[in-house]
């Protein structure tokens, strides 16, 4: 970023914003030579666990797109911004990245209100916005199909529970949500689903964030006898749940997302307890080449594994996603331009490619592609979702273990 | 349908809940009693105390009983410094500049603990055993241990309170200063007790809703205004009145639930106070009058 | 970059209204109100909802304003009977009621999902980038007119009785004046003022969900005020720059502090708002600006 050396001066003279006022001049002087992307991911608040790690994988994919030459002549560059996983702080972080740096695109959005928020903006300024949330209003709000998720509706992970409760004989289900937009969304849809099956809750309760203890909510949903337990929830509360049901000692099964039953859920509470919970997430495409070279790069640059975040992958296929449009719209392609082609390189028919640069061959070479990313098939409805698979996953001595694969 | 027996039940959660509430907010009735001011960082004393214990549980593999010893020392000893550094200073301003000021210590303990530990949550490690059950009536024993911690923790505050000579000078202090002061009191040893005494009920408060919820930065800040509603209702400056205050407040809230659900009974907790404080300026056993 | 210190600008007027409406409350009156979030989030679902429902923007601000005065009233004679420890406790609770309400009433405020969508401030007029700035100078207009309705009130006999109450109650009582009337008054233009805060935040972000109005918010209002020097309307103006600065300045920091990562940042921010309130509160009681007094 050659701007940082003389913002950096401005500011070292202690003139903050008002200094700022003057760089206008600046950005415009380096603008046209390269894309620029914007990344406002949750590097704190809510979202904080899987923020920076989203980042990182932003970072790569940049790295390897401009290794491979830049996409439709351009350079790719980042500016980054923390979303703090809250709307009021992402609408001003938005805001910079659109008028200070410029970006035509602005990615790895996470929280569904933070995304709702960001999206007026990009909208505005007929920018590509790119997202990992699961609100349903973000299809309905999204006019101009500006707009691209690559994380699964929460509609669609209520539709998979319902799917795996009743491929495992489940009769009498009940739900616990979180009180938030996601936590409630993945409950509801799962009724939504079940019900057109022809079954019934027996029970459910949506209970309030960050309570001591969650007992009297657990209280009410055992009563009404359920065979298995559908949530909606989060890691913390998740963990207390679980540890005053096992006291409670009444016989229940559990189909929890994966966000929520994951290895740290089994290090709070010992393999006992998470015995026989059901996790469930859309699957990266794991057996995609493109996964293994990018989890092979994250573990290099985090020192984790990528199955660790799943919002990595799709931050990741994001900008290939990008990329790989520019190339397909030619050079100096306009936003808008680029961003009718994201269907084109992404969906069916075409050639699979599974990296950036392989598909910079098979456009050169005139051919279709279809691009199949690390997080899904990457295949957009025509909405801008992705249906990604989901994956069974069933906590025996305390491993996840993968028993099934669910598709909707 | 709820059932007498769901109704023993959820009396009991709200039981527990309530004694856990009671001791942060015996923390505050301390401090307004006798430092006059309602303090905001009540609950982040809570954090850095259930966090100490934590450390000293991973680092020495002891039992949380011996852990709680270092979180008392790390609870007395953040309320002290915080006391000498900017309460003292305060003393004789209005009570809104400690109040601000506590707000401002609030943020700063949170900020740097989450900068030093992480957002991630963590667990004290407990075996966990099935409830006893008496016909249908659940006794959980974590909670059972963390009712009968927060209840020691109480016996000895009021056992320091009425049967030693700095206890007598403390309610001294509480009930009149001037008084105090003339019949020869010294109100700076007074105060480095009373923050003593403080940061031990916040580190015993915080060790218990850490085995018993999780560990995060947040953990204290999410008690603070249920403890403040406590603390009212049973009226400020008074030790039984935040005990009562905080049960009253938990059994209220949990027995709400079959007729408002879990969300509102955070609000139903709020309509009580009010209702407490219109009928009774000064809370249920409070002295000094609230009203003007 | 216009834009975008457009938009800071929006938002550090936004507060400077909270901030105002806060100083008339505790600055003059010492009225101890930390529920003030809760008028800040009913100025702001009134408008949002009534223009989502096809309502002009100019009387959903002002039934907004109106409604947000009106919910302080109960408050503000509460206000009579209790004390400044009760108060401050009985004002939070109030504003964690209110959101848990907004939360619930789902069928109204559409709970947890938020409302988005809401309609932007000038944008009927079609004249594109230029409605912020629209929005910008109503803004300005809208506090200059609060800090003249509050130096008004504050020169007026009516404001040296709101003054005198802060200082000695029993003597403006002894006067035969009725400060009882008087604060519940205060009460209500200061929440009112919040609600009108309220109606500019809504329309400017355009989405609305019932987090946004936890008590941090009413924390903030208070740091900008208590930064200012509480009791200066000038300091109501310049607390609410600096907070807007500190929060949005450490964007452009970053680059400035090697070796912190951006999660790290976000604690060091508000370490360092923390800090601030404390070594203002032990050196500059008075505000950054304001001479020393006490």
């Amino acid at each position: 970023m050659p701007s940082n050396r003389t913002r950096r001066e401005f500011l070292a003279t202690g003139a903050g914003l008002a200094a700022a006022s003057m760089l206008p001049t600046l950005v415009f002087a380096q603008a046209g030579a390269t894309f620029r992307i914007g990344s406002l991911c949750p590097i704190s608040g809510g979202g904080s666990s899987y923020g920076s790690g989203m980042q990182k994988a932003i970072e790569i994919a940049i790295a390897d797109v401009n290794a491979a030459g830049g996409a439709g002549g351009r350079k790719l560059e980042l500016f980054s911004e923390d979303s703090q996983t809250k709307p009021d702080a992402a609408v001003l972080a938005a805001k910079k990245l659109i008028e200070v740096n410029k970006v035509q695109a602005v990615i790895g959005t996470w929280a569904s209100g933070v995304t709702l928020a960001v999206m007026p903006l990009t909208d505005a300024a007929n920018l590509i916005e790119m997202n990992c949330s699961g609100a349903p209003a973000i299809s309905t709000e999204d006019k101009k199909d500006l707009v691209w998720r690559f994380q699964a509706t929460n509609d669609r992970f209520g539709a998979a529970f319902a799917v795996i409760a009743e491929k495992r004989g489940y009769k009498r289900p009940a739900t616990m949500a979180f009180n938030n937009a996601s936590g409630i969304g993945n409950t509801e849809g799962f009724k939504k689903a079940w019900e057109k099956k022809g079954g019934q809750i027996v029970a459910s309760v949506v209970y309030e964030p960050s309570r001591p203890s969650y007992r009297s909510e657990l209280q009410q949903i055992l009563a009404a006898k359920p065979d298995v337990i559908v949530t909606g929830s989060y890691l913390p509360d998740t963990t207390i749940i679980l540890r005053e049901w096992y006291q409670s000692g009444q016989d229940v099964k559990w189909i929890i997302p994966g966000w929520a039953a994951n290895p740290d859920l089994v290090k709070a509470l010992g393999n006992e307890v998470c015995e026989g919970i059901i996790s469930v997430d859309s699957v990266s495409n794991e057996n995609a080449p493109s996964y293994k070279s990018l989890d092979a790069q994250y573990l290099k640059a985090t020192g984790k594994s990528l199955s660790s975040n799943v919002y990595a992958a799709m931050t990741y296929d994001m900008v290939i996603c990008i990329a790989l449009a520019m190339e397909a719209a030619g050079a100096n392609a306009t936003v808008a331009q680029v961003n009718a082609k994201i269907r084109d390189v992404a969906n069916p028919p075409g050639d699979k490619v599974s990296s950036f640069a392989e598909g910079k061959k098979l456009i050169a070479e005139k051919k279709k592609v279809n691009f199949e990313g690390a997080s899904s098939r990457l295949d957009f409805d025509q909405y801008g979702d992705v249906t990604p698979d989901f994956g069974v996953y069933v906590i025996e001595k305390g491993q996840l273990v993968r028993r099934d694969v669910v598709s909707i | 349908m709820t059932t007498a027996v769901d109704f023993v039940n959820l009396a009991l959660n709200g039981l527990v809940e309530g004694l856990l509430i009671a001791l942060p907010a015996l923390a505050l009735t301390l401090v307004m009693g006798i430092a006059r001011f309602p303090n905001a960082a009540t609950g982040d004393y809570m954090t850095v105390s259930a966090y100490a214990a934590l450390g000293v549980q991973k680092a020495l593999g002891v039992a949380i009983a011996v852990a709680a010893i270092g979180a008392a020392a790390a609870g007395i000893a953040v309320a002290l410094f915080f006391h000498l550094w900017v309460f003292r200073a305060l003393a004789r301003r209005r009570p809104v500049a400690s109040l601000v000021a506590s707000i401002g210590i609030a943020f700063l303990v949170r900020a740097l603990l989450t900068l030093f530990v992480g957002q991630e949550q963590q667990t004290f490690q407990v075996a966990l055993v099935r409830a006893w059950n008496f016909g249908g009536v659940r006794l959980l024993p974590t909670d059972l241990y963390a009712a009968l911690g927060a209840i020691v923790a109480m016996a000895a505050l009021f056992a320091l309170l009425h049967a030693t000579p700095i206890g007598r000078q403390m309610r001294a202090v509480a009930d009149n200063p001037d008084l105090a002061r003339a019949s020869g009191i010294r109100a700076g040893r007074v105060m480095l007790v009373m923050w003593a005494c403080t940061g031990a009920l916040c580190a015993v408060g915080g060790v218990l809703m850490g085995v018993k919820a999780v560990v995060m930065p947040e953990l204290g800040w999410e008690l603070l205004i249920p403890a403040f509603a406590a603390m009212i209702l049973g009226g400020i400056g008074s030790v039984p009145g935040a005990v009562a205050g905080g049960v009253l407040l938990g059994m209220v809230q949990e027995l709400s639930i079959p007729f408002v659900g879990p969300s509102y009974k955070i609000a139903v907790t709020f309509g009580v106070m009010l209702a407490v404080l219109l009928l009774r300026p000064r809370g249920l056993f409070g002295s000094a009058p609230a009203a003007r | 970059m216009t834009a975008y210190l457009v938009a800071v600008g929006i938002v550090a007027l936004i507060y400077m209204l909270l901030t105002l409406g806060l100083n008339l409350q505790y600055g003059y009156t010492g009225l101890i109100n930390f529920g003030h979030v809760a008028f800040f989030a009913i100025g702001a679902y009134a408008s949002a909802l009534l223009t989502l429902s096809g309502w002009p923007m100019a009387p959903a601000f002002a039934v907004g304003t109106l409604l947000a005065g009106l919910a302080a009233w109960p408050i503000g004679l509460l206000s009579l009977r209790l004390s400044d420890d009760y108060l401050a406790v009985v004002t939070l609770g109030f504003s964690e009621a209110v959101r848990i309400t907004i939360q619930e009433e789902r069928w109204l405020t559409k709970g947890v999902q938020g409302l988005p969508g809401i309609p932007r401030m000038f944008q009927s007029l079609g004249i594109g980038e230029y409605a912020e700035i629209a929005t910008l100078a109503l803004l300005v207009v809208v506090n200059a007119a609060a800090v003249a309705l509050v130096v008004h009130l504050v020169r007026s006999p009516y404001g040296r009785l709101i003054q005198a109450i802060r200082d000695d109650e029993v003597a403006v009582e002894a006067l035969g004046k009725h400060p009882a009337r008087l604060k519940v008054q205060v009460f209500m233009v200061g929440a009112a003022l919040a609600g009108l805060a309220g109606g500019f935040y809504a329309h400017f972000i355009t989405y609305l969900s019932p987090d946004q109005f936890l008590p941090l918010v009413t924390f903030y209002v208070w740091i900008a005020m208590i930064i200012g020097g509480p009791g200066r309307t000038a300091g109501a103006v310049a607390g609410a720059t600096i907070l807007m600065v500190f929060l949005e300045g450490s964007r452009f920091t970053r680059e400035l502090v090697p070796g912190v990562s951006e999660v790290q940042l976000a604690s060091v921010r508000i370490a360092m708002i923390g800090l601030a309130l404390i070594l203002m509160t032990l050196y500059r009681p008075q505000g950054i600006f304001g001479e020393r007094k006490e």
